[in-house]
């Protein structure tokens, strides 16, 4: 990080609605049960999943992530920032993981490690993670975490889980999210493309194609599942809230599911409105990566469509894709009011995620 | 405005950088095949720390109609400078981006003498 990043937001109270703190093989695994613990440090080869992609192009991106693994690395973050309250996870999308034991037991992991190493000793927020291979277990786990006030969401990877994140067979998951106050957080993910659309991951020739879709995919197919299965209408106190993908597929989907929904009533009969008024309200985006229109006033009508009541500042820090504040606050400043300004920096999160500030 | 000496030029060998502070702002010289670039470490993109990124070559490509093939050619080896932070790319010659036109790094003058490298800010 240098001192030389220029921003305007010190006097703005900035809440980061992604940070991720990364954590290595060797240290979760601190945290594990046998015979999984096992499994990550004695396998001879990494047992986490991973495609082949050269994501830092041979060097020409810095890699911020693998250094970034203590509270001191997200102070320091926080000062250079300006960024008073990060949310953070444990970031490695679990449903991923061929292993369901493994993945639960993980997932346990993580949680213990994100109070251990970063709540229990410093003021931060954070998010609980769910394995969602043993859909029973995860809400399981939410009703052990979810009390904890330093948790504010649950920590869900949008690739290689099965079946698509609306289906009935997450109803547990939502009730103890829903009994915990907690939103569901959908995080979408790059290099695990390869487990959701494996033909197009052996397919393409680049990364660029890769990047380019494997947000915006997993976040709409779970989008589209959680409408479709009337998720919002069976959990109506629920919170849903999207990370990672920017914000220029949420008008999009907002009015192509309008649209096919007038056309196709009976096959959703849960739903008792439009799918743009669940989405605006009880779903939340985060800004990163925000999208970079040739002429600005394109993202002015995007950010215009989504509105201030949902929409919020992420870094994505330490990922090499992040956004600094002043990205998305350049639209902020110059086009939309000061209380529009302060509800995307500030007062939507503490809502969506029922920030105890 | 004035001229300050911000290194020697033993200092720098063919394809070294110095970052110094003048006049509160962050400026870097680089030193490229025996000329002197001097550019502001902002990033266009971002406000990125660009001068602190790697120095690299990059791709080209030229697709030939007829037989429908693509040529690639690695080159600007050492000449392009990489914004360590999403990776934008700078000719480090001239300072201009080379994936957005018009688009251009804070550029100093430089001048050589005595041994001296000197900056005019
Ligand atoms: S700040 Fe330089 S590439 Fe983004």
């Amino acid at each position: 990080m240098s001192e030389t990043a220029q921003h305007a937001t010190s006097e703005t109270t900035v809440i980061d609605t992604d940070v991720h703190i990364t954590v290595e093989e060797e240290t979760v695994a601190e945290y594990m049960d046998e015979p999984y613990r096992s499994s990550i440090t004695e396998s001879p080869h990494p047992i986490f999943p991973s495609s082949s992609w050269d994501q830092r192009m041979g060097g020409k991106i810095d890699d911020h992530f693998s250094t970034f693994t203590s509270p001191d690395d997200l102070l320091a973050f926080q000062k250079e920032f300006d960024i008073e309250y990060p949310i953070i996870n444990t970031f490695e999308p679990l449903g991923k993981f061929s292993q369901p034991d493994l993945a639960v037991n993980l997932m346990q992991a993580y949680n213990d490690l994100l109070f251990d190493r970063f709540l229990d000793d410093h003021d931060f927020l954070g998010l609980a993670s769910i394995a969602t291979q043993k859909p029973h277990k995860a809400a399981e786990e939410l009703d052990r975490v979810g009390d904890e006030d330093q948790i504010v969401g649950v920590y869900v990877g949008t690739s290689g889980e099965y079946p698509p994140l609306g289906d009935p067979e997450y109803d547990v998951i939502f009730q103890a999210a829903e009994d915990n106050d907690l939103p569901m957080v959908y995080h979408g993910n790059g290099d695990e493309f390869l487990f959701d659309f494996p033909m197009h991951n052996k397919g393409f020739n680049n990364y660029f194609e890769v990047q380019t879709l494997g947000h915006p995919w997993q976040q709409m197919a779970t989008m589209s599942s959680l409408i479709g299965e009337g998720v919002p209408e069976k959990f109506p106190d629920l919170d849903f809230i999207f990370l990672e993908a920017g914000i220029g597929w949420v008008p999009y989907m907002m009015h192509r599911m309008n649209k096919i929904y007038h056309m196709r009533r009976s096959e959703v009969p849960l739903l008792e409105k439009s799918p743009e008024e669940y989405i605006r309200d009880s779903f939340y985006f985060g800004s990163q990566p925000l999208g970079e229109p040739n002429n600005p006033a394109d993202m002015k009508r995007i950010v215009e469509t989504i509105g201030a009541d949902n929409l919020m500042f992420a870094t994505d820090y330490p990922h090499w894709d992040f956004d600094h504040v002043e990205e998305l606050d350049k639209y902020l400043r110059n086009y939309f009011t000061e209380d529009e300004r302060k509800k995307v920096l500030y007062e939507t999160p503490v809502k969506a995620f029922n920030l105890p500030l | 405005m004035g001229e300050h000496v911000i290194a020697t030029q033993d200092e720098l060998s063919n394809g070294d950088r110095k970052l110094v502070e003048v006049e509160g702002r962050e400026i870097a010289v680089f030193h490229v095949n025996g000329e002197y670039h001097a550019y502001t470490n902002w990033c266009a993109h971002q406000a990125g720390p660009v001068c602190e990124g790697k120095l690299t070559g990059t791709s080209d490509a030229d697709f030939d109609r007829d037989s429908l093939t693509v040529e690639l050619d690695w080159c600007k080896e050492g000449e392009v400078l990489n914004c360590p932070w999403h990776g934008w790319e700078y000719d480090v010659t001239d300072g201009t981006c080379l994936s957005k036109e018009k688009v251009q790094l804070p550029s100093h003058s430089i001048k050589v003498e005595n041994g001296e490298v000197i900056l005019t800010l």
